[in-house]
């Protein structure tokens, strides 16, 4: 792991990424400091360009943009990082069961999760937030039900190639049970992986989440990006602050969090290294 | 080349402030002689799902069928029913029979001679029993006679005096009788293929794109209609509907198809025009509905803080562009004309509002806790547009300072509709109310106890009930003198707006974007819902 930092520490566009996500982590803490009280308040006229009073202008309702975007970016992080864990620990369960115990539970899990690879991710999204009624939760669950696919595929076959390794024939020959041998020997083998992949995964979370609350499918309750994004939309041609300034966040924090998770994958991915 | 005036140049602000400049910028035409031909291309939206105008209400549809059905009477601007399809009319002194000669000479655009035989048909087999709004325009109607082929007479089992302002094109057409009779009504082949005496003629219908209506050759009014065609076109991007405008490529938007945020726009292009003329029998509300079963809405005087602690300019402004007037009670603006609308009502406006709310959230016994909230309540947002999200957030802002925490919930429209008003599992809910051509419509459906109907959308989801206003909003019905009728109306307002079942918002002003091309396009109050007869259009 300590060599792999050291890798990761020498690719500079990832360490460039890494400061973006350093910076927006910042962004969040010092939020409540920043830009006390509501992100919906009518905090001023309305329509306002940026460079005044409000640094980034207000919106159709007065609302101040800058204090929108930064509690924006903890709804996306939360729900970026929420999805993400969500889609691991069910990936994780779906491709250690069918890498592991192989035959017929491999069988049905694998076809599965090909049956959910071939349904587009947005439109499950759409359809899953629709029926939960929006909701921070509902986001989250939707974005993971959607992204596990990809995990489970990558952990099976992880354990898939494990299983033959003569370690973990060791100790099936000593008798250690199931559970001891996926968690205290396959699974800590293949966590450099599931950090690559995952890394990636919150970039594309964050911007589902965008697109969710851009169509209206957010939690009207809580300040987004995609919000941001959509209470604009109306107004793109005569106040173009409103749209573009959460446009450059989104754009930001994927083109990072994709940085780092390149640098990620890179630095731990044994296959790579050699390169 | 004519000098039709239209609006140039004026900011969303100046727009706010002019309100009368607004309305004198269509109707009078301009002073060059109509030319004949041309093509009016007029964007609809959304595309109808039918054309069965005469059993579905709804607002895309008019817009197409009364170019082609036409009404027994017109309106002024006065809103005064003027000869149409009836050259004349008797109202018998005790107001229960109504006779109309018809004019001669009509046809049907098939050919067949229009007579009072049509009338009876239409008015007993048609829109009786299938018109969504029968229930209440014509609920008093037993029969109708024809003595003639130019006369029919009108036998009503009470008085209706509402049933005057209700006999245009759009509430009531004319039917041909031999396209119907002796076929299922609903499934006649002439829903999506309308056949009536309009200037216009159907031509076709092609779906997702557009209708194409031609002038008809043999209509009864010499020398009109002016204009050759008319295409409605069905464009369904907010975004494209603008820029057809903006391009000269269609010719007239109404009923908003036209995005609020972009009329700013549209006033500084020269080759544009904007009026909100045309609406005057259109009023609507938006309002926002309280859930008289809620333990804390149970209370007036909770309800009255809710109408005191929002600020109806806000909303006017920074949601609906400026379009519109903040409501002051049940009733919009729009029914002054009629002498049935008051301002004399108990008044949320006032200066000191926010302490009267406060004042009245203490006393109704809902004391600020812990995080000086008193309670929390949910708010449904109508999920029919962008707007009213924002009208949501706004409403959650202005109910915080009095200490009512309230969390919006967005749902897909089916199961928005089915929570409120057949689950009844609502606080607060924020519709877009239509009040017709009469308060007999929208105040009975919104107020009266027999209207606490589960699962029918939009009537009493407040479970409003007071046997007061229903005996006057009876009384309002069946009284024939108009002073007395106004005083009815008037004081209906003012319990209400006591009782305050229902918080009234803004009274919605629609806005109709014409190229100046275009003339003569807005002749009366039901605008782009009558027949484009006297349109005219510059080479």
């Amino acid at each position: 792991m300590g060599a792999g930092l050291a890798r990761f520490a020498r690719n500079r566009m990832a360490l460039f990424g890494a400061a973006i996500l350093l910076g927006l982590l910042l962004l969040v803490l010092a939020t409540p400091a920043l830009f006390p009280g509501d992100p919906f308040r009518l905090a001023g006229p309305a329509l306002q360009p940026p460079g005044g009073r409000f640094l980034l202008g207000t919106d159709t309702l007065g609302r101040d943009v800058a204090a929108q975007i930064a509690y924006g970016a903890r709804t996306s992080l939360l729900i970026g990082v929420g999805a993400t864990l969500g889609a691991i620990l069910f990936g994780v369960i779906v491709g250690g069961l069918a890498g592991y115990y192989r035959g017929a539970v491999e069988i049905v899990l694998m076809r599965v999760t090909e049956f959910f690879q071939t349904i587009p991710a947005f439109v499950l999204a759409i359809l899953i937030v629709a029926i939960l009624s929006p909701s921070v939760t509902s986001e989250i669950i939707a974005i993971a039900a959607v992204s596990w696919p990809g995990i489970a595929r990558l952990v099976r076959g992880e354990f898939a190639a494990l299983g033959g390794r003569e370690f973990i024939l060791a100790c099936t020959g000593l008798g250690a049970s199931d559970a001891r041998i996926i968690f205290r020997h396959m699974l800590p083998n293949c966590t450099a992986p599931i950090i690559a992949v995952g890394s990636l995964l919150i970039g594309t979370a964050i911007l589902i989440e965008a697109g969710l609350a851009f169509l209206g499918l957010g939690d009207p309750n809580v300040m987004s990006w995609g919000l941001i994004i959509s209470a604009g939309r109306a107004v793109l041609r005569s106040a173009w602050w409103i749209c573009t300034f959460p446009g450059i966040a989104i754009l930001l924090t994927v083109l990072a969090i994709n940085l780092v998770g390149d640098g990620l994958n890179e630095a731990l991915n044994p296959r790579l290294r050699e390169r | 080349m004519s000098q039709s005036p239209h609006l140039t140049k004026l900011s969303r602000r100046a727009v706010l402030a002019l309100p009368v400049g607004l309305a004198a910028a269509s109707g009078h035409g301009a002073a060059a002689e109509p030319r004949r031909g041309g093509t009016m291309v007029m964007i609809v939206h959304p595309e109808p799902s039918t054309l069965a105008h005469y059993a579905v209400t709804a607002g895309n549809i008019p817009p197409i069928a009364t170019q082609v059905y036409e009404g027994l009477c017109t309106y002024d601007w006065d809103l005064n029913p003027q000869p149409n399809l009836a050259r004349s009319w008797e109202i018998a002194p005790d107001g229960k029979t109504i006779t109309f000669k018809l004019q001669e000479g009509v046809t049907f655009h098939n050919g067949k001679p229009f007579t009072s035989a049509d009338v009876q048909y239409s008015f007993m087999e048609v829109l009786k029993k299938y018109n969504p709004i029968a229930p209440v325009m014509l609920t008093e109607l037993t029969s109708v006679d024809t003595p003639d082929p130019l006369t029919a007479v009108l036998h009503l089992a009470n008085p209706a005096p509402y049933l005057m302002k209700a006999l245009s094109g759009r509430d009531l057409p004319i039917l041909c009788k031999s396209v119907f009779e002796g076929t299922d009504v609903l499934q006649n082949p002439s829903a999506n293929k309308p056949i009536g005496t309009g200037p216009f003629k159907f031509v076709s219908w092609e779906r997702g794109q557009s209708v194409r209506l031609d002038r008809n050759e043999h209509y009864w009014k010499p020398g009109l209609p002016y204009l050759n065609r008319i295409i409605a076109r069905f464009i369904p991007d907010a975004g494209t509907r603008s820029a057809a405008m903006e391009a000269g490529e269609a010719h007239f938007a109404a009923y908003s198809a036209v995005n609020y945020a972009d009329l700013a726009r549209m006033t500084s292009n020269p080759i544009l025009g904007l009026t909100t003329k045309g609406y005057e029998m259109t009023p609507a509300q938006s309002v926002l509905e309280l859930n008289g079963r809620h333990p804390q809405l149970q209370k007036k005087g909770v309800r009255q803080a809710i109408a005191y602690a929002i600020d109806r300019n806000v909303i006017l402004r920074d949601v609906m562009y400026g379009y519109g007037q903040p409501a002051t009670g049940p009733l919009s603006r729009k029914f002054k004309t009629a002498g049935l609308y008051t301002d004399d009502l108990r008044r949320f406006d006032v200066p000191d509002r926010l302490e009267i709310a406060n004042r009245l959230l203490d006393e109704a016994g809902a004391p600020r806790g812990a995080d000086s909230m008193r309670f929390g309540l949910h708010l449904e947002v109508n999920s029919f547009g962008e707007q009213w999200l924002r009208q949501a957030e706004y409403l959650k802002q202005a109910l915080a300072p009095v200490g009512i925490d309230v969390t919006l919930r967005s749902e897909d429209t089916a199961t928005w509709l089915r929570r409120v008003y057949t689950n009844y599992d609502y606080d607060l809910n924020e519709p877009f109310l239509s009040q017709g051509v009469d308060p007999v419509y929208g105040l009975n459906k919104q107020f009266l106890t027999s209207q606490i109907r589960k699962g029918v959308t939009f009537v009493n989801d407040m479970f409003y009930s007071n046997p007061e206003v229903d005996r006057m909003l009876d009384a309002g019905m069946r009284e024939p003198d108009p002073i007395k009728r106004g005083d009815i109306y008037k004081k209906v307002q003012q319990i209400l707006a006591e009782d305050c079942p229902m918080v009234w918002l803004i009274d919605v002003q629609y806005v109709s974007v014409f190229n100046t091309k275009l003339h003569d396009h807005t002749t009366g109050p039901l605008g782009t819902q009558q027949a484009f007869e006297r349109a005219w259009m510059d080479k």
